[in-house]
Parts: structure tokens; sequence; C-alpha cells
């Protein structure tokens, strides 16, 4: 006979837990569409095996403070993960931010970083925001490939949202150099090829101010890139961002 | 002692006003009422975004997908409202039901919104149009995705991942277009 006074209660749990799940979407919120953020570019496929961020890019929620592209939170770690083929974005000095919302909070500040340094705040006092949201924030002499953390700090909650977006940031082109200032040497060099003036880093991992001479392979982001033409390399010049001087 | 039988004894002795013990457990709970009744909220706002995308996007792949959203909104929305009819289930959420209580507003699109689209005109009429569908949409996949967690009835579930599956395609291809 017990047993069955059991079946209400499991109901009456069942209908709890529907209930419950129902209330989680009130979790998710926002996240930067333009220049893509991270998460964004998890949702679009432009980089895989992200997890379950593809179907909640607008989910990176956790208190504020946190310097980290998840917020420091439980879920979502793939946002730290810097290994990643995070694809960059080719900028000028001045980047505009195009955030997507899908809870309209009232809001008490947007931030933006590079590493500690905070390049803009924008006070919303409290304010919720409108159809669409942009921020257009001075990059502050920073240059070459960048990630900026975006925190998006909720007025009557003690909750942020959080977007890092990966850049490469030019002298105010807005691009990267796709014809190296370095002139390929008019004069063949007098040391064979096999022998350069400077060792390059077989098979080495791809780094800034190292010479490079044609032919050097290094690899990069798991992919192995080689030299074709001769230069001096930058933060900026990653292989994947300038075709010019890696095939 | 047959099931039927323990169970009306069951009831008896916990003093339920008994129900007809032949009645089937119930095809269909909470969760699937909810996403139901919550998707078609959610249909009916975003159409006003999607009609007026369709008619008035400069971009072509934008209009594109505004018709495509449209119709499968409207085969969608057809099964759930036959759905929650037999179910003899309203076709809106309860308001007192306190379930959508303090967050329907602020994850819907408000009159403001739209208004805003409707004034945009030219590039600020696609990015807003876009933004505007992206969030959306977003919220349409939670919804979607809540049903596949906790809903019951298995062709409501089936919907679930149907509509979870399409509206992140439009989201890539959104996303794709302002990258």
């Amino acid at each position: 006979m017990r047993r069955r006074f059991a079946l209400p209660a499991l109901t009456v749990a069942a209908t709890a837990a529907a209930l419950l799940v129902g209330v989680s979407p009130a979790l998710a919120h926002g996240y930067i569409s333009s220049p893509p953020s991270r998460q964004a570019n998890c949702a679009s496929g432009a980089v895989a095996n992200c997890g379950d961020i593809i179907y909640e890019p607008q989910s990176v929620e956790a208190p504020k403070g946190s310097m980290q592209c998840n917020g420091s939170g439980s879920r979502f770690a793939v946002l730290n993960d810097n290994s990643r083929n995070w694809p960059a974005a080719s900028v000028g000095q001045t980047v505009t931010f195009n955030w997507v919302l899908t809870a309209r909070h009232s809001t008490a500040t947007w931030e933006y970083f590079i590493g500690n340094t905070r390049l803009a705040s924008f006070n919303d006092g409290g304010a919720q925001p409108g159809a669409t949201k942009s921020h257009t924030v001075n990059m502050g002499g920073f240059s070459g490939r960048q990630t900026v953390l975006a925190r998006w700090n909720i007025a009557d909650t003690a909750m942020a949202f959080y977007s890092c977006v990966d850049l490469n940031i030019g002298g105010g082109t807005g691009n990267p150099p796709t014809n190296p200032p370095t002139t390929p040497p008019t004069n063949p060099p007098t040391t064979p090829p096999t022998n350069p003036p400077t060792t390059p880093p077989a098979s080495g991992t791809w780094r800034a101010g190292v010479a490079y001479a044609v032919g050097s392979v290094v690899t990069y982001n798991g992919r192995s890139y080689t030299c074709r033409q001769a230069h001096t390399s930058l933060a900026g010049w990653e292989p994947p961002n300038v075709p010019a001087l890696w095939a | 002692m047959g099931l039927r039988k323990a169970l009306v004894v069951a009831l008896l002795v916990s003093g339920c006003s008994a129900p007809q013990p032949e009645t089937p457990a119930p095809a269909f709970n909470a969760t699937d009422v909810m996403f139901l009744q919550m998707a078609l909220a959610q249909v009916e706002e975003g159409d006003q975004v999607a009609a007026l995308a369709e008619d008035r996007a400069g971009d072509p792949a934008l209009r594109t997908l505004a018709t495509e959203l449209r119709g499968q909104w409207r085969e969608e929305s057809g099964t759930m409202e036959r759905w929650l009819v037999g179910w003899q289930q309203p076709l809106e959420p309860d308001p007192l039901a306190g379930a959508h209580a303090g967050h329907g507003d602020v994850h819907s699109l408000r009159p403001s919104d739209i208004g805003e689209l409707e004034a945009a005109r030219g590039k600020t009429f696609d990015r807003t149009a876009v933004t505007l569908l992206l969030g959306h949409l977003g919220n349409c996949v939670e919804t979607a995705r809540m049903e596949t967690a906790g809903g019951l009835y298995p062709p409501a579930r089936t919907m679930g991942e149907t509509v979870t599956s399409r509206r992140q395609a439009q989201v890539r291809t959104l996303l794709k277009m302002v990258a």
C-alpha cells in the first residue's frame, strides 16, 4: 500500500523539476556578434567542437569582476582556451562592437579590456538597452593579435555577461599587412639558403621578433607554415594572418 | 487483487476523490504545455521582425532567410496549436501560473524594438533586423531545448529537436552575415 502513495509525490517532484527547467532560459542574455566573439565563432561554426555554448552563446553569465573569457563560471571553459584557433578579425585602432541581447536588463556599465588595461567603460545608469547596442572603442595603441574582454554589468543583480573578441589590430588601416614592409632581397644572399644567417627554428613554434628566411617552417595553432618571403616577424603577422609571408 | 482494484483501494484510503481508474497516464506533461505556449508566443513576436525583414531588407540573403523562417513558423505553429487544442490546454501561458513571472518581459521583443526597426533605413535597417532576429532565435533555441530536456510527449520532443536545429542553422547564417 505504502508504495502507491509514492506516485503522487513523484508527480509533484516531476512537475517541480519541469518548472525549474522552464525557468532556466532566464539565465541567458547577450554576447558580442561583431566583430565575432569567441562564443559567436562557436555558434556560427567558424570554430568546431565548442560544446554546449553553440546552443546558447548568450549564456556566459558569472559574478561581476572576472577577467576570464568565461567569467570564471563553471561552464564554457573552452572560451578560455587560447590554444584554439580563434579567428582574429582585422581592425584598425577604432573598433565598433555590436551586441546581441536575448534579455534587456537594466544595465550598470559596459567595460572593455585588453589584458589588465581598461580601454573603455560606458555607464548606462540603470537604463534598459534598446533594440541594438553598439560601442565604439579606441584600442589605446595596442597592435597585433589581441584579445578584448568585454563585460556587461547588470544593474540589479550581482552578475555580468562576458564576451571575448580576438582581434588583429593594425596601425589604423584596419588591415594586416598583405605586403610586408620588408622587401625581399633583390640580390640573392651570398650564403646558400641551406645555411641562412639566422637559423630558422625548424618546425619550431612561430614567434614574434624572429628573422625568418624563405623556406623556414614553423607551426602555429597546430598548423604548419612555410615562409614565402624573408622577414622579421611582428605581433600581428601570425602565419594565418599574412598569406603573403606564410603558406 | 488486480492492479485496478488495488489502485481504487489506494485512492479511497488516501481520501482522494477517485478519478476514473481507467484514466491512462498523461501523454504530456507541464513542460510540453509550456514549450508549446512559449513557442507560439515567440512565433507571433518574431514574425513581426521577420515580416519586416522579408519586405524591406537590402541584403537578398536576409530576405531569403526571413521567408524561410516565416514558412517554418507557419508550419510549426499549426502543429503546436493542434496539440494544445487536443489536450484542452490554453494557447497562451497562464499569467497566474507564476512560471513566467519576472522574466517574460525582458526576454520578449518590445513594441519599442519593433518601432526602432520600422524607423530604421538602409544598412541600419538590416543591422537592426539581424540583431533582433539573432537575439530572438537564441531565445527560441532555449525554449526548444527545455522541451527536449524535460518534455514527455514524443512528437513534441521531436518538434523541440527540429526547432533547435532549424533555428541554429538560421543563427549560423545570421552570424556569418555580420562577422
